[in-house]
This record gives C-alpha cells, sequence and structure tokens, in this order.
C-alpha cells in the first residue's frame, strides 16, 4: 500500500518544475519533450564527468556507515541499515574495479563509539564478508562523527602524500555526539589534506555543511534508494586531486603468477603471507605472486609487500586505472540532419532516430546517444579510433 | 542596476531583484504619488528595507520640493543599525554610477544611553541613569551655576558643541550610532545632541517608533520635522500596542510610597530656597502668569520631561492660580496622591471612566479638573526652578502628574481599572491601578495629520483591512505581496488529531487533557527525530508551557527527546534567556541539535531570527490568543465594537493569528531558507483562522495538509527535507525568483508582474 504513492512521487520529483520546458509539438503530444528531458539529463552526466583535469589516482577511503538507532528507520526497505550495506557491496566492487591501486577500509559508529569493521586494505572479498556479517548487527544509540572522523585519520595521516586521503561518511542519524569541539578537528582535517564527502539518508545537517564544504568534499542527502545509488557511485569515480598534492615517482613491483602443479617435485607449498595475519582459510598454498624484491608470497594483488613494503600490482590494474588519466573525449553533439548520408550508428549499427547524434572529434564516426554513453562509461575508448589504429 | 517605476529613475545597488521587490516599488510610488497613507505586507527575506529605501531615495531625487525628508521608524537598536547599512550600499551605489559626491545626509538617532561618550555617564547601565546623569551636567541652570564656581563637574563634549556644533552642519553621509560616536569623539562634541540638532536638516532619519508615537519624546525630538517627510513604520504588524503603551499608565502601591518622598523632597527644598533665595520662586509665579508659552522658551537640555499629551491638547493659557505657587502644587500634589492611594486601599475590582474619576476626586478632595491638567506641565517648571540635578530620581511624581494630566485631558478612549490583587493571587494583596489607553488611533492620529505620507509595512500585517480600522486612518493603497519562489521553501502544515485520533487543542476545555499533553509530546519527539538542527517550539504562555513540560517530564517524554536534541526553555528572565539561546545555536551549530520551548509574544517570539539551521521547524503549539480575562482586554474589546464595529472575537483572532505568524515566520528568512511551520492545533484549520494568515503563508497550505495526524506530517516532513536538502544554486532561482534587469523589462514579466500585488 505504501509502495504505491511512493512511486508516483519518484515520478513527480524527476520532472520538478518541468511545466516550463514543456512545449506541445504540432499533434498537440508532449511526448517529444518528455523524452528531450530524459536524453538531457543523460548527456549531463556524460558532460560532467569530463570536466575533471588531473585525478587521484591511488585513493586512500574510509567508509563511515552510521549504525545508530535511526538505521532501523524502514523507509529504505528492508530497513536502512541492510539497504545501505547491501549497496556498498555493490559499491565496493565497483570501486575497484574503477581504481584498482587504490584502499578502502570502513569504519562503523554506534552507540557514541567508533569501530573499525576492516582496516585499510586492497582486498574486496575482506570488505564484502566484513559487510555481510554487518547486516546482523543490532543498530543504538548516536553516532559519534568526532569519533569516528578521529579514528579515520589516526590511519590516514600516515598515507604518502601523492595518494588522496579521503572519507565518505554516511550519516543517516539527525544528532551526533561528540567528545569535543569538532570544529577544532575540521581544521586538523583541512590542515592534512583529507577530503570528507556525506551522503545523508535523511536531512541536511548544518555540520555536514560546514565539514564538506571545509574539506572540499560533497554533500548530498538521498531522495529514494535509486538516488542513493547514484549518489554512491558518484564516489567511485577518482576525485580531482588537489594542486598541493606531491608528485613523486613510486616503486612498484609486477610479480607474475606462478602456477605450480603438485605433480612438480620442486616445489613445496608455502604460506601466504596475506593469510599469517587473518589467520583462517587454507594456509598452504603452491603458486602464488612472488614479490620480486623480497620473494615473499600473495596470493591476492594488488597488496602492499609486507616485508619489504614494496607495492605488488598487476600491469592489468594499472592499465585500467589509466583512462582516469586520459579520459576519452566529449563526443560532439549535433542535429541528425547534418549526417543525412550516414544514417547508421558505427556501434550498433542501429538506425539513427535520436533528433541529436554524437560524433567522435578525432575520427569523426558517428553515433548514438545509447551508445555514446556505453563507451564514456564504460568502454573509455573511441572503438572506431582503434579500429583505425590497428587497420592501419 | 537602474530601474524605471513608472518613469521614475530607481538606482538598486544589486544586480538582481526579486519580483516582488519591483511590484512593492510600484505600488510605493503610487502611494508617495497620491500624497497618501498606505498599507503594504511583504514576507521577511525578500528585501523590503532596500526596496523602501531605493525607491523613496529615488523619489526625493526626482521630487526634492515634494518629499524632502524620510523618516524610517524601526522598533529596535539592530533593526536600525540593519537599515543604515543598506542605505549606505545604496548611497555607494549613487556615487558609482553617477560619479558625483551626493550630499545626502542619513544618520540614526538613538536614546543618550547608546549615544553617549562621556567616559562616566556611558558607563552606567540603565537608560535611566545615564539621562539623569546627563541633565545634571547638562541643564541650563546647572551651567549658569557653574560661571560662578567653575569647580563643577562638567560634560565638555556638550560644551563643545554647544560653542561651535550648532554654527557648522554635519558633514553629508551616512552615520550610524558608531559613525555619531566617532565623530563626536573626533570632534569633541557631543553625539547625542549633535545627531539631535542634525536631524532637522537630514534627508533621512532613523529611529525608534517612541520619537514619533510617545507623545512625551515626539514632542521634543521631532516637534520640528518637515510635513513634507514620507514616514515609514516598519515591523508594524505590533504598531497598536505601541500605540496604546505610549499613552497608558500603571501605578502600584509602590510607586505612591516613592511619590510620597519625592513630594517631602519637593516641600524640603521648596523651604531652603525660601530662606535663600525667594526672589526665584517669586520669578517663576510671574512667569507662570503670564503664561505657559514663554515658560517653554527653555534650553534643549532642560526639557527633560515633556507634556505627556498630545501637542494639539496642550492648553496654551495660563497656570490656574491654585496652583501657581510652589508650596500650593506641593499640597495639591500632596492630596492628589492621598486620594489616589485611599483608592488603592479598594477591596474589589473598580472600573470607571475619566469623567467618573473626575467627579470623584471633585466630590472627595475638591481638585478640579483645570489644575489637573496643568498638573504636568507645572511639575516641570516646578523642578526646573528648583534646580533639581537629579531628575531620575523624580520618575515617579512625574509619572502621577502625568497620568492627572492625561486623565483630565480625554475623557474618550481611555478606562481607569483599580485591581486590588492579581487573579492568579487572589490572597495577596498588590493593588494596581491601571488607565489605559483602548484607542491606539489617540496616539497616531497627529502623525497621520502631520506627514503627507505614512506607510505601515511589515512581514505579517494580515488582515490588512484590520489595521486601517483600529488606527483609524484612510490609506490610498493596501496591497500583500508573496514571496515568489523557484522551489516551495516553506511547508505550512496543520496538525489537527494525535495518533491515536485526539483532537489537538489548546482550548480552554482540554488544556489540562492528559490525551492531548502526550500527543502534543509526541509530536515534538517525532519531530525531533526527523528534522535536522534546530526546532524552535512555541507555546501560547509561561503557564501552559510549566504544565506541558511537567507532565512530558512524568511521562517520560522528555528524556526520549533528549535522545535526539538538547532542549532548552525561555524564561521571563532576559539573561537566563540569552544564555539559553547562545547554547542553542551552538547545539545546532555543532550538529548535537536543539529544541528552543518558547512562548509567543515572548522575546524569542519578536525580535529573533532563526536563519536556516537555527529553525529548520517551528511548532505552534495551539493558538496565542491573549489571556481573554483581563479587564483591561475586555474594556479595549468593548471600545472597539462600540467605536469601530469591530467584533470581540474577529479581534481576538486576529490578534492570535499576528503573533501566530509572526512566531512561524522566524524559521524563513530569505529565499534560499527553508524550514518546516507546524500549526498543532485543529482550530488553525478553520477558514476564519486560516483566512487571516499572511497570504504568502496561505497560499501554500492546501486541502492536504489541514487535518494531519502526527504521523502524517512526520511523512509530510520527511519528504520535505530531502526535497529542501538537494543542491539549490542561484542560477535556479534567475528568471523565476530572481531577475536579472533584461528579465525585468521583458514583456511577459511585466505583466505577471502588474498581477502580482494583491489589492484589498
Amino acid at each position: 500500500m505504501d509502495e504505491e504513492p511512493e512511486r508516483a512521487k519518484r515520478w513527480e520529483g524527476g520532472y520538478e518544475r518541468t511545466w516550463e520546458v514543456l512545449k506541445e509539438d504540432e499533434s498537440g503530444s508532449l511526448k517529444a519533450t518528455v523524452e528531450e528531458i530524459l536524453y538531457q539529463s543523460k548527456r549531463k552526466r556524460v558532460t560532467q564527468s569530463h570536466a575533471q583535469v588531473r585525478l587521484g589516482m591511488m585513493r586512500h577511503l574510509y567508509v563511515v556507515i552510521d549504525c545508530s538507532r535511526s538505521m532501523e528507520d524502514q523507509d529504505l526497505k528492508p530497513n536502512r541499515l541492510t539497504s545501505t550495506l547491501k549497496l556498498m557491496e555493490g559499491f565496493i566492487d565497483e570501486y575497484f574495479d574503477q581504481n584498482p591501486i587504490s584502499q578502502v577500509g570502513i569504519i562503523t559508529t554506534k552507540n557514541k563509539r567508533a569501530e573499525k569493521l576492516t582496516e585499510l586494505a586492497g582486498n574486496p572479498k575482506k570488505h564484502i564478508a566484513a559487510l555481510k556479517k554487518a547486516v546482523d548487527s543490532s543498530c543504538v544509540g548516536e553516532p559519534s562523527l568526532y569519533n569516528s572522523l578521529r579514528l579515520a585519520i589516526q590511519t590516514l595521516k600516515h598515507m604518502p602524500g601523492h595518494t588522496s586521503r579521503e572519507i565518505l561518511i554516511i550519516l543517516s542519524s539527525l544528532t551526533t555526539c561528540d567528545p569535543a569541539n569538532i570544529c577544532e578537528l575540521i581544521k586538523t582535517l583541512k590542515s592534512l589534506k583529507v577530503r570528507v564527502s556525506v551522503i545523508g539518508l535523511s536531512a541536511e545537517v548544518r555540520v555536514c555543511t560546514v565539514l564538506t564544504r571545509e574539506t572540499g568534499g560533497s554533500y548530498h542527502v538521498i531522495l529514494d534508494e535509486s538516488h542513493f545509488k547514484e549518489l554512491l557511485m558518484h564516489h567511485v569515480k577518482p576525485p580531482p586531486a588537489s594542486f598541493s598534492s606531491e608528485s613523486s615517482l613510486i616503486r612498484m613491483g609486477f610479480p607474475q603468477h606462478t602456477v605450480t602443479s603438485l605433480s612438480d617435485q620442486d616445489v613445496k607449498p608455502s604460506f601466504s603471507m596475506s593469510h599469517l595475519d587473518s589467520g583462517g582459510g587454507p594456509a598452504l598454498t603452491l603458486g602464488g605472486y612472488f614479490c620480486p624484491q623480497c620473494q615473499a608470497k600473495y596470493t591476492e594483488l594488488p597488496v602492499e609487500c609486507k616485508v619489504c613494503g614494496l607495492t605488488l600490482v598487476s600491469a592489468p590494474h594499472l592499465a585500467r586505472s589509466f583512462h582516469h588519466l586520459f579520459p576519452l573525449q566529449a563526443f560532439i553533439e549535433s542535429p541528425a540532419d547534418n549526417y543525412q548520408q550516414n544514417k547508421f550508428c558505427q556501434a550498433c549499427q542501429g538506425q539513427l532516430k535520436d533528433k541529436n547524434v554524437l560524433a567522435c572529434p578525432l575520427c569523426c564516426s558517428v553515433f548514438c546517444g545509447e551508445c555514446d554513453l556505453f563507451i564514456h562509461e564504460s568502454l573509455h575508448c573511441c572503438p572506431c579510433c582503434i579500429h583505425n589504429r590497428t587497420a592501419t | 542596476m537602474k530601474l524605471n517605476i513608472e518613469g521614475l529613475l530607481v538606482y538598486f545597488p544589486y544586480d538582481y531583484i526579486y519580483p516582488e521587490q519591483y511590484s512593492y516599488m510600484l505600488e510605493l510610488k503610487r502611494t508617495l504619488d497620491a500624497k497618501g497613507h498606505g498599507v503594504l505586507e511583504m514576507p521577511s527575506g525578500t528585501g523590503k528595507t532596500i526596496s523602501l529605501l531605493s525607491l523613496i531615495v529615488a523619489y526625493q531625487r526626482a521630487f526634492p520640493l515634494d518629499v524632502t525628508k524620510l523618516i524610517y521608524c524601526s522598533r529596535t537598536v539592530p533593526e536600525i543599525e540593519k537599515v543604515v547599512e543598506e542605505l549606505r550600499k545604496l548611497m555607494e551605489f549613487y556615487a558609482k554610477e553617477t560619479g558625483e559626491v551626493n550630499n545626502f545626509l542619513a544618520l540614526s538617532l538613538s536614546s543618550r544611553k547608546n549615544l553617549c561618550i562621556h567616559p562616566e555617564v556611558s558607563s552606567l547601565r540603565f537608560g535611566k541613569e545615564v539621562d539623569g546623569k546627563c541633565h545634571s551636567l547638562t541643564a541650563s541652570y546647572i551651567r549658569a551655576q557653574r560661571h560662578g564656581n567653575p569647580n563643577l563637574p562638567v560634560c565638555r563634549f556638550y560644551e563643545e558643541f554647544d560653542a561651535v556644533g550648532r554654527q557648522v552642519p554635519l558633514p553629508a553621509g551616512i552615520y550610524n550610532l558608531d559613525d555619531l560616536k566617532d565623530f563626536g569623539r573626533r570632534k569633541g562634541w557631543c553625539p547625542y545632541y549633535l545627531a539631535r540638532y542634525a536631524i532637522i536638516h537630514a534627508n533621512i532619519v532613523v529611529y525608534s517608533y517612541h520619537y514619533l508615537l510617545d507623545p512625551k519624546i515626539a514632542d521634543l525630538v521631532s516637534k520640528e520635522l518637515a510635513k513634507k517627510s514620507v514616514v515609514v513604520f516598519d515591523e508594524a504588524h505590533n504598531i497598536d500596542n505601541v500605540c496604546i503603551d505610549s499613552m497608558s499608565v500603571n501605578i502600584t502601591r509602590r510607586t505612591l510610597d516613592r511619590c510620597q518622598n519625592n513630594v517631602d523632597t519637593l516641600q524640603n527644598t521648596i523651604h531652603k530656597i525660601k530662606e535663600t533665595d525667594a526672589a526665584k520662586l517669586r520669578e517663576e509665579y510671574r512667569r507662570l502668569v503670564e503664561g505657559l508659552k514663554e515658560a517653554n522658551v527653555a534650553r534643549e537640555t532642560d526639557i527633560y520631561l515633556a507634556n505627556p499629551v498630545l501637542p494639539d491638547e496642550v492648553l496654551q493659557e495660563a497656570v490656574p492660580g491654585s496652583i501657581r505657587t510652589a508650596e500650593h502644587f506641593v499640597g495639591f500634589l500632596r492630596r492628589f496622591l492621598e486620594y489616589l492611594k485611599a483608592r488603592l486601599r479598594v477591596q474589589h475590582v473598580v472600573q470607571e471612566s475619566a469623567p467618573q474619576f473626575l467627579k470623584d476626586i471633585f466630590d472627595k478632595v475638591c481638585i478640579d479638573r483645570k489644575p489637573l491638567r496643568f498638573c504636568a506641565e507645572r511639575l516641570q517648571s516646578l523642578l526646573r526652578t528648583l534646580e533639581i540635578a537629579d531628575i531620575a530620581d523624580f520618575s515617579a511624581v512625574t509619572l502621577i502628574s502625568n497620568f492627572a494630566t492625561l486623565v483630565s485631558t480625554y475623557s474618550q478612549g481611555f478606562t481607569i481599572i483599580i485591581e486590588p490583587f492579581e487573579d492568579r493571587t487572589p490572597t495577596i494583596a498588590n493593588p494596581v491601578l491601571h488607565f489605559s489607553c483602548m484607542d491606539p488611533s489617540i496616539a497616531i492620529k497627529p502623525v497621520f495629520q502631520r506627514f503627507q505620507s505614512v506607510v505601515i509595512t511589515s512581514g505579517t500585517l494580515s488582515p490588512l483591512d484590520i489595521y486601517p480600522r483600529i488606527l483609524d486612518f484612510r490609506p490610498v493603497t493596501m496591497a500583500s505581496f508573496t514571496m515568489t519562489l523557484a522551489r516551495t521553501c516553506l511547508c505550512p502544515l496543520i496538525v489537527g488529531r494525535g495518533n491515536d485520533q485526539v483532537a489537538l487543542s489548546s482550548k480552554f476545555e482540554t488544556r489540562e487533557d492528559f490525551a492531548v499533553i502526550r500527543n502534543y509530546g509526541n509530536l515534538l519527539l517525532e519531530m525531533s527525530a526527523v528534522v535536522p538542527d534546530g526546532i524552535v517550539a512555541f507555546f501560547t504562555s509561561y503557564v501552559y508551557m510549566e504544565n506541558i513540560v511537567a507532565s512530558w517530564y512524568e511521562q517520560g517524554i522528555l528524556e526520549n527527546i533528549q535522545k535526539n536534541k538538547l532542549i532548552f526553555i525561555e524564561t521571563q528572565d532576559a539573561a537566563e534567556t540569552s544564555m539559553a539561546l547562545e547554547k542553542y545555536q551552538e547545539a545546532c551549530e555543532n550538529g548535537r541539535g536543539a529544541i528552543l520551548l518558547s512562548v509567543a509574544r515572548g522575546k524569542v517570539s519578536e525580535g529573533i531570527d532563526f536563519v536556516h539551521h537555527f529553525g529548520r521547524a517551528v511548532i505552534m503549539f495551539g493558538v496565542p490568543y491573549v489571556y481573554t480575562q483581563s479587564r483591561i482586554l475586555k474594556a479595549r474589546l468593548e471600545y472597539l465594537r462600540d467605536q469601530f464595529q469591530i467584533r470581540e472575537n474577529d479581534f481576538l483572532t486576529f490578534d492570535a493569528m499576528r503573533h501566530a505568524a509572526q512566531c512561524v515566520g522566524r524559521a524563513i528568512r530569505g529565499k534560499t531558507d527553508y524550514g518546516l511551520m507546524i500549526f498543532a492545533d485543529k482550530r488553525y484549520a478553520r477558514s476564519d483562522k486560516r483566512g487571516k494568515l499572511p497570504r504568502w503563508i496561505q497560499e501554500h497550505i492546501n486541502d492536504g495538509s489541514l487535518n494531519l495526524t502526527v504521523d502524517e506530517a512526520v511523512q509530510l516532513s520527511k519528504h520535505f527535507l530531502r526535497q529542501m536538502a538537494q543542491p539549490f544554486r542561484q542560477e535556479d532561482q534567475l528568471g523565476l525568483s530572481l531577475l536579472t534587469l533584461e528579465q525585468l523589462q521583458s514583456e511577459e514579466m511585466l505583466q505577471k508582474i502588474s498581477q502580482m500585488a494583491h489589492q484589498t
């Protein structure tokens, strides 16, 4: 029963104040303008993402999840906590997909305290497992912004200067219980160049506005679950690097994965370094990644070598981060009439039905709106350019 | 930007303008053109002040002969300062645009307490003390005495001003209180007298209501202001009460005791003087025989006490013989005092009209009407003759003589009520004599008669037509403007029922009802969980608030609320309240969140703004009716019915709704602000109440938000708050509720604007 009016509101929310732009076409139909609005909103996302120039590639992000009493509110289904954790799992996956050489840690705050759910680490599986476990935890008391920020700083301040230091807070409560003046802490955050962003689940809270404004983060409040997801995904893309961040050369190791079979007599099973502290799981394995510097063994990449401190990544990881540095240029939008001779999209080979088409500035291939989105959001390179390059 | 308002070139110091500002200026110009009075309602935060100033200044420049002066009356010192700052911005814009230095003089005037720069005098805490001390340094006879005895203390600032300040006019410019003080310090002149002298030739004067409405002050300060002035009363929704207060007198037993002392002192002083300087008394006698006119030619510093009645009522005749000599007058005062004491000894409530009182006083102690009328004048003369330096001590006898003059001057529109005890504490004797003015039009009438245009404006003046009726004037324009909004940033909700369907109401019968109190508590609890930062809750009275809060405490509701937000309470103690306010703001600032429990008609509801996060929601518990059992109110209602044909209920509802509107209006102070307005009483849903809210609130109350339960209100609030938290930039407003010059000039927009003013 509750679902239906909610739906109606969502629909309305998307088209707020659109009556000014709505104009009937010759046949008196509004369809054209509605489509126009939809199309515009899609385009906006693409062009916006290209505004950035220099990006922080190696990110250190702490996600603070509010687990206070207000997370039991059922305006997100089944409740705020479950919904948030579910979305977080998707976020973690997407985050590591887009930022393979970055790290994430999770902090939860409830009952005026903050505690680490996971340490800062580059392994999505561990985070997701922790998130899955957290669903059953109870939500009690008030959150503490101060304590969670404090806890995050303790680790983040040791991170090297060329990496980004970020905190993302998912705040459901409208109140925070702080042991000291938060304004001082905001100043510290600013001086440490920690970027704090907040996603509010209920309403705009003043202290978050100040916090994000001072530290250069963003502050958004969700409207509903789909909006929540969209806002989370905003944080997947690396933020523009601040000009003051140091540039430095980083030593990196590219270990080869050695696969061995039990039949090989020379090989002995060995411990993976990453299993040493976690303790659980199959301890002795045969193959793995071996650090080129000290020969320590790891089962997963990317990781920082526990022995010699070398950052170990695989080449494909680095390549995937590459597109952030050289984003694909936005395609040029022009009315379809200019392309009378070329009525098919170069990518999907479908007929160009939209009013506007998009052309790659380099190879001048024409694409439809849908393909444009796909190219910019997933492929990150123009298929025609690549095709031409291989052809020649 | 430069605007063309029906042929008048108006400089407007901002790049953007709200459509309603343009509309407001149009209406204002029409008022000035017609040389008539106007009533204009425009919501707060839409730039009323700057619209007023821009238009009137432009008008003054265009028609220097038609409008010579703008008198801008505001309520408090901070408001006065705000007006001066806006004016400064406007003048800077003028200078930049026209490139010429204009010779505009604008200044603000306040009491000695705010303007004094004398090191000792200005350190005193109370206004009365400062006035008294100043008088003791600057009165003409003190200064005359100093010629004989140079050791007497002196205010060098006044002396300096008196010596040279009058010849040199104040240089053109904009002066706020601090500027005046700086200027005074630099020149060594007294800023207070400088300002009082300068307002005569200033183009714009900004001061408090009292300088025009209270006859005791108006006669001193505003007497010589030109007729061709435009008078603006800002925040004028309470103007009728200001008028009434300025003409009313309350006398308690303590006043009479202190008066007795005063009279004794007077007698002793007369004795002393008689022995030393009898000629002086004879001289005074001679002057009084010749008439009051001559006695008025005193120095400005001497006129400390003015006549409490309005200028056209002051008799221009000689003081009657029976009180001409000093001893006779003191005897007369004594008799009058004894009579009052006897009257205060009553055991039951007495209410009588002024003629009845006069007849009674004549029968009992043979005091005639005529000498009573001269009482204030005569006392003033006596105090001057006796060269009493510290006049502040004589406030009690001044009050009594003011009363005497008032009661014998006005036979209509006043009532005398003697109450032997307060209604709440019938066992404790605390007799009070209320001499109460019931007709606000008496005090404001000279203002309407004297000045060519008087503009009454405020954010909440609804219903507009009642003001001309109670103030008894005929406006040429009456208009109400709404806020054009790019997003609906206010959300008025009328909560009429609890979740258990119990009707919520503060009406007398259900006031003690447990279910209602519990539901009110529930409402606050639920709202405290969904509204971020600050919530301000208003109750109808202190007693009601105390009862409810005590009951909430017992039910454990307070404890639950405190999990969400801290709770602060306004009390009758000003220091405590300002402390609570400070902490409240701190809690809103650092994310803890807070609730301020306060009272409609209290300090918080009138003067404090809760911008942005300081007030995300205002909850009005109940309808803030005035205490209807008060006899003064009853008398006033009766008078209104007889004289102005306003029904009691209409007036009471009007009064309650304007206070409710004031309270909820605290939260929205501009177009980027947003807030919930929750009316928690089912009576608000009725059209006679709803219809009296300002139009800018009314138009956002749709039928769906009329009789909500607590739960429904919470759902709506949640949705509203999320909507409002979405990013809102200036571009979103442009062209809709914020216009550039080009947009303003478009045909379509002009048409829209012309329909905007809601004429009544």
